[in-house]
């Protein structure tokens, strides 16, 4: 059983700067939980905190019901993938895989359960053959898989990772990526990774949480982060390219809601209708989101479609990335090749061709304006962006 | 009452803990600055009877007692330092002068020498590159008192012995500094040679990337290199005494003070001797304060990669 | 018995590894010894070969040279001349110019009596002054000046023969362009090169003749010293000195009849240097590094203060620290009289030893502190975060983390410092003059390191012959220790492993 609650966890440096404001979180037995956010959010300061490396300054941090706030990190049953690794330079990967295990004093394991464990590891991860080299002599994805083989031959029931995938190349990411969720399926432990990659969060995470200036943005599964963010920062956050926010009027008519992006009228889509009706919405000006995978090309004469310059037009391959400008607004729409005739197609690649747009009333979501907080969130205490 | 939690699985076991880590690091504070104000009161205790025992007098006032029994000087006063500027057996002012001026050439010259070697063996490869360092290497396994012996013939057949002194001892540290060479020689190391790509192909001679661009940029280097040939006369008592010996006005402040420790002078001079070290000391300390981060980056930079 | 490759033997212990390897390594040394024998054929065989092609080269220079370049094996420079590189004629003639009459008036007088180190001193003789006849002596042969001035001559020739060779070889290359129709360079030329392609020669030039008159010279001439007789009583100009060959020598390891004095006195202070040096440098290597660890611990504020209080004794002139605390231990010093004791400290050879050792610790401290402060500071922190995450307590850290990284990066600091410390005159002398004295041991003392005996034995005894002996012996231990240290050392093999 490995299960971590941070119960109002603070930490406050000298001079009073606060790197994480009241934390709670209760991370289940077995969880892959990911902490990410920009560069400052004070995830890996949380990290470390639930590690036994930084100090808390408030609240309580308890491990299976007990509280470890004063207990050093050996105590805590954590194992840890460092960011840079830090593997010992002088000593072979056998070594630096059995560094943990020698330390062990009752009852002090015998070189041939060391053995054991660290091939076993080894095997696993794929580096057997690495197992007499030295760390200078690896490339950084080899040494990456040496520094979760020495997290993994601890056979701890806490694996803490901090930003493990950030120093290798795009390609190696991706490929550490997919073996970190198999690698997942064969430890049972409870996981708790930190990252600024968006990508890594949602293929890696049961939960994820959203962190932002010392403050939790929002706690929830992949799924639910991408349909329902709780403010502008977690939408413009997940997704990639990014989710397009545009400035205009929310507009109840009767049981019927409208918005109006660039003097366009779209109708919203039934089933948001009812829920902004359940709450009582009335007509105000909001910002409106919209993912670019859900605005499509329409036609001129539609009252729903508005006018689009092209600026920019990347060819993805199977999609456009279309970079336009609308009165002033900068738009990006993701069109997939396969749904365009070649005109169309030879159009969007034109600089400066003009196109007409339209979002589909199912997908759209609505932030209040000041405090840029999703007007049909259902959770309490939503931190306010500036 | 906390419940410690029994074994887990058989090798990660939750220990109890004796004591907290917050009380632990208290006594680990306390015990680290008691150390600490040990070890300075240590070390500064020899330098403060020194400066004690250089206000101590004759009884009847007179500057110059011999060898201290005590902490605190039996009679008090500052005869002592009197002596160093008005006793004509004691011409300090002549030994502070000597080494002075032995010190800024050996500051000019010797820090050339050096540099220009460093900055050859760092930047640039010829041919008898690797076997010019190896020799000097095993040149330097040698004793250098050894080479003392006959520069003191070759120097007094020119006249830069006993009252030529200064001259020679000049020559003696000077000449052959270009063999120290390490320290600077790994500061131009770190230097990226793409700077000294990037301004040949501006068009700059090699001699144009060594004044305009070099230099300037090992600053710190040259500064160590400056203060250490500058303090190194200070300090020097083999060859000094060696070339100089006999001529009490060509001493330096070294071989002078150590004179004054003599059988035939030291119950007459020592607290003299004491007053012209404090006197010697205090100029070096500060300069040698001011110019720290230099030395210490010289030290720690240069020395260890070797 | 087939070597088990490094990955079957991690089944074994560690132990068991160490003891595996070592046996492995051993059995090597064999083979190791034939290969560097090899080493050493071939360098001289490549040293043979090189002169032989020189030679060869030279001939076939003259063969196929026009007959500027003939001209310029008897009259250097001529072929610069013929080419308009008046630069190059000017310091090629010149050169032997000067070589020969540097040889007609000067060196030849010497080096004719090098072989014999001169037959006769001194003479008197009576000459006529102011109408009295009056005894006056007249120096003749100067064993010196004959050592040195040949020794001079001996590297002015090889200077000379080497620029006569380099004149060939300039016209040889000067041949070459001419017949591939590009131009020589010309005088202009080669100035403009000194400030840019050749600008290290223009670097180099005063800081190698410094180097050679000042070092390589004295060093050559107390070589040779070592195999003549030169002491007080063979002392020019008055006396002459001989070659006796390895007389000296015999004396020293006690193969001759001679003072066995000397080489009871010499196998003391040398077991004492050895001993000393690794003490001063291994008390200052872990104490400094243990001061330094615990100013950067992680609680204790004002670092810089601390380390400037010790930074100060570095400033304070050593001869001045060094003597003051030398009389605080006199029979009624500062430190009896504090102590209520009466320890009499410089007489007796052991107390002596281990206090200067002590003192030395105050001394080196500083230095250590200093420089293991900057390596500690770059040991990545998450190596001791990982390590504190598996459980290892402080101690483990230092021996695991801390050590091996300092002993990595400092291992060639060691070597230097160990020598230094071998020839570390003022501590020793300044302190304790050498003694306590010893008698019957060649005027050496309990302290006496090689250095400060080559000392007293030049300043007070005029034994210059034992001195240039004991010059050379010291030179052969740290070369061998150098030696030996160098290729054990990881850090030489294993340049970027801590990057």
């Amino acid at each position: 059983m490995a299960r971590v609650q941070l119960e109002k966890v603070k930490k406050i440096y000298q001079g009073n700067v606060v790197a994480v404001h009241e934390f709670n979180l209760d991370i289940k037995d077995k969880e892959f939980v990911v902490f990410v956010g920009p560069s400052g959010c004070g995830k890996s300061t949380t990290l470390r905190m639930i590690a036994g490396l930084e100090d808390i300054s408030e609240g309580t941090i308890k491990i299976d019901g007990e509280v470890v706030n004063d207990l050093p990190p050996k105590d805590r049953g954590i194992a840890m993938v460092f960011q840079n690794y830090a593997l010992y330079p002088h000593l072979t990967v056998f070594e630096n895989m059995a560094f943990s295990l020698r330390l062990k004093k009752n009852p002090k394991m015998s070189q041939d359960e060391i053995y054991k464990r660290v091939t076993d590891a080894a095997k696993i991860l794929g580096i057997t053959e690495y197992l007499t080299r030295k760390p200078k002599a690896l490339s950084g994805g080899q040494r990456q898989r040496v520094a979760i083989g020495r997290a993994m031959v601890r056979e701890s029931k806490i694996f803490l990772m901090d930003e493990p995938l950030s120093n290798l190349d795009a390609k190696l990411r991706n490929q550490m990526r997919a073996e970190i969720i198999l690698l997942r399926k064969k430890i049972n432990s409870t996981f708790v990774y930190v990252t600024h990659d968006q990508t890594e969060a949602m293929t890696l995470g049961d939960r994820i949480v959203i962190m932002k200036d010392g403050y939790i943005q929002q706690v929830g599964t992949p799924i639910e982060v991408f349909d329902m963010p709780d403010n502008m920062f977690v939408a413009g956050f997940i997704g990639a390219p990014m989710m397009n926010f545009i400035e205009c009027d929310l507009i109840k008519d009767k049981t019927k809601y409208y918005v109006n992006p660039f003097d366009s009228k779209i109708l919203v889509d039934s089933s948001k209708g009812t829920e902004l009706k359940s709450k009582n919405i009335k007509t105000q000006k909001i910002i409106l989101g919209v993912r670019p995978e859900h605005i499509e090309l329409a036609s001129k004469s539609s009252s729903s479609a508005f006018a689009c310059k092209v600026k920019v037009c990347e060819m993805m391959g199977s999609e456009l990335h279309v970079h336009g400008e609308v009165k002033g607004n900068d738009i990006i729409v993701r069109i997939p090749t396969i749904s365009i005739t070649p005109d169309q197609k030879e159009k969007l690649l034109t600089a400066g061709s003009t196109i007409y747009l339209t979002f589909t009333g199912k997908v759209m979501h609505f932030f209040d304006k000041e405090t840029k907080i999703n007007i049909l969130t259902k959770h309490k205490n939503v931190p306010v962006n500036k | 009452m906390r419940k410690v939690e029994k074994k887990v699985d058989q090798y990660d076991v939750y220990r109890p803990h004796k004591a907290s880590i917050k009380k632990r690091r208290l006594a680990g504070n306390i015990a680290a600055y008691t150390g600490l104000i040990l070890i300075s009161a240590v070390w500064l205790i020899p330098l403060v009877f020194l400066i004690f025992a250089s206000f101590g007098v004759n009884a009847d006032g007179t500057g110059g007692a011999g060898v201290p029994s005590t902490i605190f000087p039996e009679h008090w006063g500052v005869a002592s330092y009197v002596v160093l500027f008005t006793d004509s057996q004691v011409p300090f002012m002549r030994w502070f002068l000597n080494t002075f001026i032995m010190a800024l050439a050996t500051a000019i010259l010797s820090s050339a020498m050096t540099i220009m070697m460093s900055y050859v063996l760092s930047r640039f490869r010829f041919k008898g590159r690797r076997f010019m360092m190896n020799f000097m290497l095993v040149l330097g396994m040698f004793p250098g008192f050894l080479t003392t012996i006959v520069l003191y013939y070759v120097l007094k057949m020119l006249g830069l012995t006993q009252n030529g002194a200064i001259g020679g001892l000049i020559l003696v540290y000077c000449a052959s500094s270009g063999m120290g060479y390490y320290i600077s020689k790994g500061y131009f190391d770190t230097i990226p040679k793409s700077l000294d790509e990037a301004a040949y192909v501006d068009g700059a001679t090699k001699f144009q990337v060594f004044y305009k661009i070099m230099l300037p940029l090992a600053k710190p280097i040259l500064i160590y290199t400056v203060l250490t040939a500058f303090m190194a006369p200070w300090g020097d008592f083999v060859f000094a005494r060696y070339i100089s010996f006999g001529y009490s006005d060509s001493y330096n402040v070294a071989v002078g003070l150590w004179s004054l420790l003599q059988q035939d002078k030291i119950a007459n001079y020592f607290t003299v001797f004491c007053a012209g070290g404090v006197l010697v000391s205090l100029p070096v300390t500060i300069l040698f304060i001011c110019l720290q981060r230099y030395y210490v980056s010289g030290v720690t930079g240069g020395a260890v990669k070797g | 018995m087939t070597k088990k490759t490094d990955f079957e033997l991690l089944r074994y212990s560690r132990c068991k590894r160490g003891a595996i390897k070592f046996s492995y390594w051993f059995l090597s040394i064999p083979h190791k010894l034939k290969n560097l024998l090899f080493k050493i054929g071939n360098f001289f065989k490549r040293i043979f070969l090189f002169f032989v092609n020189d030679i060869k080269d030279i001939g076939r220079t003259f063969k196929k040279g026009s007959y500027k370049t003939k001209l310029s094996y008897v009259f250097m420079g001529f072929g610069s001349f013929a080419r308009k590189q008046i630069g190059r004629g000017i310091l090629f003639m010149g050169f032997e110019a000067l070589y020969i009459v540097f040889m007609t008036m000067f060196g030849s007088h010497y080096l004719a009596r090098l072989g014999s180190l001169g037959t006769v001193a001194h003479e008197y003789v009576r000459v006529l002054v102011n109408g009295v006849w009056v005894q006056q002596i007249v120096y003749h042969d100067n064993s010196f000046k004959i050592l040195l001035y040949s020794i001079i001559t001996i590297i002015v020739s090889i200077a000379f023969i080497y620029t006569w060779r380099l004149n060939i070889k300039q016209n040889k290359i000067c041949e070459e362009i001419e017949a591939s129709g590009k131009k020589v360079k010309s005088t202009k030329d080669d100035l403009r090169s000194l400030v840019d392609n050749d600008f290290h020669k223009t670097l180099l030039a005063l800081p190698t003749v410094g180097i050679l008159l000042f070092t390589v010279l004295p060093i050559v001439f107390m070589i040779l010293i070592a195999f003549t007789n030169y002491d007080m009583n063979n002392t020019p100009p008055y006396n002459l000195f001989h070659w006796i060959g390895l007389d000296n020598f015999n004396q020293l390891f006690g193969w001759s009849s001679g003072s066995k004095y000397f080489s009871a006195a010499f196998g003391e202070i040398l077991a004492w240097t050895l001993v000393w040096a690794v003490l001063a440098t291994f008390t200052n290597y872990f104490l400094g590094m243990a001061v330094a660890m615990l100013i950067n611990k992680k609680g204790i504020k004002i670092k810089k203060m601390w380390r400037t209080i010790l930074i100060i004794t570095i400033a304070v002139p050593q001869f001045v620290s060094l003597l003051f605390v030398s009389k605080m231990f006199t029979a009624n010093g500062i430190i009896n009289t504090i102590f209520h004791t009466n320890i009499d400290f410089w007489n007796n050879r052991w107390i002596a030893r281990s206090l200067v050792i002590v003192i030395n610790i105050w001394i080196g401290i500083p230095y250590l502190m200093l420089i293991t402060t900057g390596i500690l500071m770059n040991i990545p922190s998450d190596l001791y975060e990982s390590a504190k995450i598996d459980g290892a307590s402080p101690w483990k850290q230092y021996a695991k983390i801390t050590l091996p990284y300092m002993l990595f990066v400092t291992g060639p600091y060691l070597l230097t410092s160990f020598i230094a410390n071998m020839n570390n005159f003022n501590v020793i002398y300044l302190l304790t003059g050498g003694g306590p004295k010893v008698t019957n041991s060649f005027n050496s003392g309990g302290t006496d390191l090689l250095i400060t005996w080559l000392f007293k034995l030049t300043v007070d005894n005029h034994n210059y012959k034992f001195a240039a002996v004991i010059g050379i012996m010291v030179f052969l231990v740290v070369a061998v220790i150098s030696l030996i240290v160098y290729n054990l050392l990881p850090s030489t093999r294993n340049e970027e492993e801590f990057q």
